[in-house]
């Protein structure tokens, strides 16, 4: 049995390095989606049958088994649709006033929220290679900053900072620390107590889960003093009648209105599954496959961003012909799926790289193999061939 | 892969360039790819002397700007908003799926470089 064999859409005759972007899904997940629509519907926390119980415990239980992937413990993690409303609690619930900083490489969804926002808004600068520069963010850091939100692992290259050292680097200022990690828990072992990071950010999708899920870790106490984002259904334990409101525990308060129960299932199952499968595991092929790919472009004579970075990311560009057709053209002509544009990095290509057009995005994963990066390579030659 | 005639008007294409004294001038931006075209039209007695794009995007773009160039030259300017999006898509060969809204781009930016040219004469 090979780990490909756990993936039915493998099956196909596809190479599919956009795992970035959405990563594929194992049986796992499809069947404890559909147990719940087929065994046991119902909704959590209120009815009293026995279909109303189950997704009552398995649902919470869902919370417990994300939050052990990343160290979390009980009353820590809310689940939420993605990583961008994760950081949009973050952002209303906490930042709100107050001097914020990011760096210029962030995805928009850990950008926005401070550019749209009302707080002060600090943007330090990585290196060129997308690596995390320290002195830039020791530089900017002030005893009146609130909170530091960086992106864990760049969506572009893969390069991840130390995230303990800029816990450390935001703690000795009083500032909190949110880690966009969007890329990180799928690709790397992540323990939120070692790291000592206030806030956490990640989505399932990303990580052989769903779509349409995700969670917000955050310090309990942090998560109790803080107001509500949505408010509604779900989120109180009592309305009296003078219109006093006693609101639900943690995290609870932060999930109004009825829960995707069987994505939060799925989500879960994806997270176990990682367990098993060793976030080390995942990390080693990852790499291995990063080099073979970034190895093989430099071969090829095309431009490879990041080049030194240790990931599973290759990003790169051909002269003269726009990402978009590269990848329009591997995708028709050999059934290679990767990913052209701005990978939501809008501000980084255009201040930074000035790439208007973006590059090509090639991302592997624990499914991926030697024999689908020599398939991509192949085809890339061909299309580079095609264009001159 | 692309249409050979994709491929042949991206490596060689026609009419493009910024125009010095145009007539009228259109810019469209795709929100999907952030393609960016504008096009130059030259007129007299309401016919097309002449059309130039400066293109900013990919084969397609660059391809279905040669060919509607080719295609509005000569014409009135009634005639050159009947240009359709299919009858530019079909000279190409076809176009991939993903990539039909870049083909749309050409004309939509002809058509309101028309319309601009349209609304300054009767101004």
């Amino acid at each position: 049995m090979s780990v490909r064999d756990d993936f039915p859409i493998l099956k196909k005759d596809i190479v599919y390095l956009d795992s970035s972007c959405v990563s594929l899904k194992p049986q796992s997940v499809i069947d404890a989606m559909n147990k719940y629509y087929t065994e046991f519907t119902a909704c959590h926390g209120r009815s009293m049958h026995k279909f109303a119980t189950k997704t009552t415990d398995t649902y919470y239980d869902a919370h417990a088994r994300v939050g052990k992937l990343i160290g979390a413990k009980d009353k820590e993690i809310v689940f939420v649709r993605n990583t961008t409303e994760a950081i949009n609690i973050v952002a209303n619930s906490f930042g709100k006033g107050d001097k914020v900083i990011t760096s210029n490489l962030e995805h928009n969804s850990n950008f926005l929220p401070w550019v749209q926002g009302d707080m002060e808004h600090v943007i330090v600068p990585v290196n060129t290679d997308t690596t995390f520069n320290y002195e830039a963010l020791e530089e900017k850091i002030d005893d009146k900053t609130s909170l530091v939100s960086l992106v864990h692992s760049s969506n572009l290259t893969g390069a991840t900072l130390d995230a303990k050292r800029v816990a450390k680097i935001a703690h000795d200022h009083g500032a909190k620390l949110l880690l966009d990690s969007a890329q990180a828990v799928p690709h790397h072992a992540v323990d939120v107590k070692k790291i000592d990071a206030d806030f956490l950010a990640f989505s399932g999708h990303k990580m052989l889960g769903p779509s349409g899920t995700g969670a917000l870790y955050g310090k309990k106490h942090l998560l109790e003093e803080m107001p509500q984002y949505n408010v509604g259904g779900d989120t109180v334990k009592l309305v009296r009648e003078d219109l006093s409101i006693e609101l639900e525990d943690v995290p609870m308060k932060f999930e109004a209105g009825l829960q995707d129960y069987a994505g939060a299932l799925g989500f879960a199952e994806a997270a176990d599954y990682l367990r098993k499968f060793g976030m080390d595991n995942v990390h080693k092929n990852d790499v291995a496959l990063g080099a073979q790919m970034r190895d093989g472009l430099a071969e090829l004579g095309v431009k490879v961003y990041g080049e030194n970075v240790e990931s599973g990311n290759a990003l790169f560009n051909v002269e003269g012909v726009n990402p978009s057709d590269v990848c329009i053209m591997l995708d028709e002509s050999a059934n290679v799926m990767v990913r052209s544009g701005m990978h939501c990095c809008h501000y980084f290509n255009m201040s930074v790289w000035h790439e208007a057009s973006g590059t090509v995005r090639a991302s592997a994963y624990l499914y991926n193999t030697r024999e689908d990066v020599e398939k991509f390579l192949a085809a890339l030659k061909t299309v580079v061939g095609a264009f001159k | 892969m692309y249409s050979k005639k994709i491929m042949e008007l991206f490596k060689h294409p026609k009419h493009q360039g910024k125009m010095q004294g145009a007539d009228a001038v259109g810019e469209v931006i795709s929100p999907v790819c952030g393609d960016m075209m504008t096009v130059y039209l030259k007129v007299e007695n309401n016919v097309i002397k002449d059309v130039t794009f400066d293109t900013m995007g990919c084969a397609v773009s660059i391809a279905t700007s040669s060919v509607i160039a080719d295609l509005a030259i000569g014409k009135t300017l009634d005639d050159a908003m009947k240009i359709t999006k299919k009858e530019v898509i079909e000279y190409l060969g076809g176009v991939p799926d993903v990539k039909i809204h870049c083909g749309d781009l050409a004309v939509d930016s002809l058509h309101a470089a028309i319309e601009e040219y349209k609304k300054k004469a009767k101004s």
